[in-house]
């Protein structure tokens, strides 16, 4: 996996997951939010999970942080982290872990830190929580990461409230925070979907320098398709609590074989070139939890399906690029050549 | 402008200022400049797409053009009337004429009546018809963006949100109106569930003769349906003009930044020269002196930092608000 | 805060007027008092002047001249006997603040650290119980018990006699004799406070930031009492600036009849009872005014905890 990539270091994977699976007890029975899902990832490599809602993307990803707390939740499956195993684990020994080596920054940074203490000091939180360092020099860290992430005047910043910032400083302070005990893993949930779009160009750029200067891996969940071509090394398009495919992410984009992902891409309105007259929409909506499709779950919305999709596809891998769909080499192409063809008539 | 027609909408040195604060004398509260002298008109027909990012007032003007907020200063034309001097009953008339769209279907739905009722009411409201007759409205509207008939008889929070937002739609729809502003229709909604009523949007205004008002921030969404578009920034027009030649070919500073700042879904596109814009989104309480782009502006000179600029014509149906407009005029 | 103390103070005076068999005169002149005498008493205290000017001068001997003596006690002067009543009233609200405040913040947090399980439930039946129980029978049930039927036993020996013992005297005597009060008076106030304390925990722990402090690696109850706590404290204090400024001002009126302590409260219900309008009067403003100042003081307290509230 990790191999492949040109200038990779040759490493075993930093993160394992293998047949992962969330259930939730409920009164209408056991629901499959997540439903075997395995991944790999190695170092300093950013994947990116692509998924729309009821897709599993977050509940995966709360998954390896420990953090589903409901306790009508089953995790089944295997998380291990450098080798150690996650699943099972007791909170005691899993909140070592969390916030240390696995950090994890979320969806909406307007709501993310605590308004009644300063910046500073709730960053200095998560160092002493993992390290011993005396209040003085865990304040002396936090400044060095607010400067770290480029919030101007670092000692100044550290006394402010989250209130008293932008959204864009704020999520570079939930960075900050996150970064603070040199995480090898950071997981980020949407963390660019809900700032503005200048803001969200700083933010990648940040995250793209952080990679290279701290050398976490990252799993960065996003629907935008922009943004995963901007910034991931792989992709991963999740549905229905599925991987049904994933690629490098220059494969994925020239040659998308899952119709899901044909779809996901033909329904972004281009900025350039010709305009579509209409959009090429996938009919119908991602399904809930409860009532997930018998066979392949995107079947009641695909274009292409046949009698076979009546049994649910495995991922296969074809090249180092894997999909969930019995769909054929020429068949893939005659459908992608179809999706171009809605796209390219021009307005 | 193109002077033609008379513009169906139009709207002449519109500001809308508010107090923030909780000062005793109201004097010293802080003014947020929201929208700050706006002037721009919609002909018949077209999609006014409105684009800017957090504060810059896009909402705030649709909501002032709706007269659902009262304008500070200027004037709105509707079909030539003055809406911001009518009395109740006369902007009462004036709504069934002129409809919003809402960001967020579940919270502009009202969760305890039936959808049917929700889209039922402006027809009772407004006396448009006997009981059955209504009806049978709501049935058509029902389809007319996509639903069935039967989920007239469920509650709001049974649908998902695309469904929600066909369901606010239809409302909108219920009175006939000729124009509709659309308040960031599908941002809360997945990128699949996007592209299903953005291209609903375009189907009705082809069946409907609808006029639209398009408000997002979303740059491609607004290319996608806007015949003109408008760039806003800190509560005034940095841009306006025909949607493909100011995506293809900005004037302004600021719109070249947001054009640049947006992912492109293509790796294999060649690595842009992407302008990163140093700094926040400023808060529209204190905008500074002179052009309000100026501290972030990488062209800005000692006149941007003094002298405001007015919107001027660029080039046909092009304005731009800037002492040095990129493609120069 | 001048306005508020003006304002309630004129509306006593006119309801004092305006409340049947008020009549001052008639009963400062005594019962079969002639109605010569009743004319001339009326005219002594000026009663026959209209209502303004004799509010002025009630206003005026209460706190300028400060000599103002009660319609019903002749001779007895009011503004000494309020200051005398203050400090009685004093300790038993702090100390019953003191222990209201702990356990309230206590119960509040179990509650919510252990939501939904027997501790939870158990906890609030006990604050449902505690807010139901008024707090004039709870006292007289106590004293029932610890000043006679237990009276003997080992736990109840060293309750003193009903009444207070002032700080200067014996401090321990002082202690002994306000501790059942005080926990008398606060277990209504635990009830209330743990279950509106639990109520915005469990709500502030559904919020964002309470997923990032997880995130982090903090355990649970850091999360609970470091973060979910602060952020939920302003329904607390609020509550708790009103009820203390109230008590203060003499509201606790029942719980000092009931333990025959001579503060502000039971000076009030003496007042009422015999339609003293100088002692009702000056029972009124003194508890107005701890009423405008705690909501004051709670209002910077706002800004100490939560600093969203300190710009303007």
């Amino acid at each position: 996996m990790s191999g492949d990539r040109p200038g990779s270091i040759e490493a075993g994977p930093i993160l394992e997951v293998r047949d992962l699976a969330v259930s939730f007890r409920t009164e209408r029975g056991l629901v499959r939010a997540v439903d075997g899902v395995s991944l790999t990832l190695g170092e300093r490599e950013i994947l990116s999970i692509v998924g729309e809602s009821g897709s599993g993307k977050t509940l995966t990803v709360l998954a390896v942080m420990g953090l589903i707390r409901d306790p009508n939740a089953i995790v089944e499956g295997s998380i291990r982290f450098r080798g150690r195993e996650l699943v099972g684990l007791p909170d005691g020994e899993m909140r070592r872990v969390r916030g240390g080596a696995i950090a994890m920054i979320f969806q909406n940074p307007m709501t993310a830190l605590t308004p009644v203490y300063a910046i500073g000091r709730q960053i200095a939180e998560q160092v002493r929580a993992h390290r011993p360092l005396s209040r003085r020099a865990a304040a002396r860290r936090a400044i060095e990461l607010i400067e770290a992430v480029g919030i101007p005047n670092p000692a100044g910043a550290a006394q402010r409230f989250p209130h008293e910032l932008s959204g864009g400083m704020r999520q570079r302070a939930v960075i900050a925070m996150a970064l603070s005990c040199d995480p090898a893993l950071l997981l980020a949930d949407e963390p660019t979907t809900a700032l503005d779009v200048t803001v969200q160009a700083q933010i990648l750029d940040l995250v793209r320098k952080l990679r290279a200067d701290f050398g976490s891996s990252v799993i960065l969940i996003t629907h935008n398709m922009g943004v995963v071509a901007e910034i991931a090394d792989r992709v991963a398009v999740m549905y229905a609590g599925r991987i049904v495919e994933r690629a490098e992410t220059a494969a994925l984009f020239r040659e998308p074989r899952h119709p899901y992902t044909l779809g996901l891409l033909g329904s972004i309105p281009p900025l350039e070139g010709a305009r579509p007259r209409r959009l090429p929409a996938i009919p119908g909506t991602p399904p809930s939890p409860f009532a997930i499709p018998e066979g392949c779950p995107f079947g009641p919305r695909c274009r292409w399906r046949e009698a076979a999709c009546a049994v649910r596809p495995e991922l296969v891998a074809e090249g180092g690029h894997e999909t969930a769909c019995i769909l054929t080499k020429e068949a893939r192409a005659a459908a992608r050549a179809q999706s171009l063809a809605v796209t390219a008539g021009a307005a | 402008m193109s002077g033609e027609a008379r513009p169906l909408l139009e709207a002449v040195g519109v500001s809308k200022r508010y107090r923030v604060g909780n000062h005793l004398l109201a004097r010293f509260n802080k003014v947020v400049h929201a929208v700050e002298k706006v002037s721009l008109a919609v002909q018949e027909g077209e999609t006014l797409g409105l684009v800017g990012e957090s504060g810059c007032g896009k909402s705030t003007l649709g909501r002032c053009l709706t007269r659902l907020y009262e304008v500070s200063d200027g004037h709105i034309l509707f079909e030539g009337t003055d809406i911001t001097v009518l009395g109740a009953r006369a902007l009462r008339a004036l709504r069934t004429r002129m409809q919003m769209v809402f960001q967020d279907p579940a919270a502009s739905l009202n969760p305890r009546r039936r959808v049917g009722e929700l889209i039922a009411e402006p027809l009772i409201v407004h006396r448009r018809g006997t009981r059955a007759e209504i009806a049978a409205r709501v049935r058509a509207l029902l389809r007319e963006v996509g639903l069935l008939a039967e989920h007239a008889e469920r509650f709001p929070h049974e649908f998902s949100g695309g469904q929600q937002q066909r369901i606010g739609i239809a409302r909108a729809l219920a009175l006939a109106p000729r124009l509709i502003v659309a308040d960031e229709p599908v941002s809360a909604l997945d990128a699949s569930v996007q592209a299903q009523i953005v291209n609903l949007f375009m189907d009705l205004q082809e069946r409907l003769g609808l006029t639209y008002v398009f408000i997002a921030h979303d740059l491609s969404v607004v290319r996608q349906v806007s015949t003109r578009v408008a760039v806003m920034y800190l509560g005034a027009i940095v841009e306006i003009g025909p949607t493909d030649e100011v995506l293809s070919a900005p004037s302004h500073p600021y719109t070249q930044a947001l054009i640049s700042a947006v992912p492109v879904p293509d790796p294999a596109a060649p690595n842009r020269r992407r302008i990163i814009l140093e700094g926040d989104v400023p808060s529209p309480i204190d905008p500074p002196p002179g052009c309000p782009f100026h501290p972030r502006c990488g062209y800005a000179t000692e006149r941007c930092r003094s002298e405001r600029p007015v919107l001027s014509e660029h080039g046909r149906g092009w304005d731009v608000a800037c002492h040095f407009p990129l493609n120069g005029s | 805060m001048l306005f508020v103390l003006v304002g309630i103070s004129a509306t006593v005076f006119l309801i004092f007027f305006a409340t049947p068999g008020a009549d001052p005169a008639a009963r400062i002149a005594g019962r079969n008092a002639t109605p010569e005498t009743v004319a001339a008493v009326r005219k002594e205290f000026g009663l026959d002047k209209p209502l303004p000017v004799q509010y002025a001068m009630m206003m005026d001997h209460l706190l300028v001249t400060q000599d103002l003596t009660s319609f019903v006690n002749r001779g007895e002067k009011i503004v000494p006997e309020i200051v005398e009543a203050a400090p009685v009233t004093l300790s038993l609200v702090l100390g019953a603040a003191v222990i209201w405040v702990v356990f309230g913040v206590v119960v509040g947090l179990v509650a919510a650290a252990f939501k939904d399980t027997l501790i939870d439930r158990g906890l609030m039946v006990g604050s449902l119980i505690g807010v139901s129980m008024p707090v004039f029978w709870l006292g007289e049930v106590v004293n029932l018990l610890t000043q006679s039927r237990l009276h003997g036993t080992f736990f109840f020996a060293w309750v003193p006699a009903l009444g207070y013992v002032p700080l200067r005297q014996s401090p321990l005597g002082w202690f002994a004799a306000l501790v059942l009060p005080w926990i008398t008076l606060a277990v209504l106030y635990i009830g209330i406070y743990g279950r509106v304390l639990r109520a915005n925990l469990i709500e502030a722990l559904n919020e964002d930031y309470i997923r990032t402090a997880r995130a982090k690696g903090l355990s649970d109850w850091q999360v609970l009492t470091r973060h979910a706590l602060r952020c939920s404290l302003i329904s607390f204090v609020t509550m708790f600036g009103l009820d203390f400024g109230a008590l203060v001002g003499g509201g606790a009126l029942l719980t000092e009849v009931v333990f025959g302590l001579q503060g502000v409260g039971a000076l009030t219900y003496r007042a009422l009872e015999d339609l003293d309008l100088p002692m009702i009067m000056a029972t009124v403003i003194y508890a107005s005014f701890f009423v405008v100042v705690s909501n004051a003081a709670v209002d910077i307290l706002y800004a100490a905890i939560d600093p969203r509230v300190r710009e303007r």
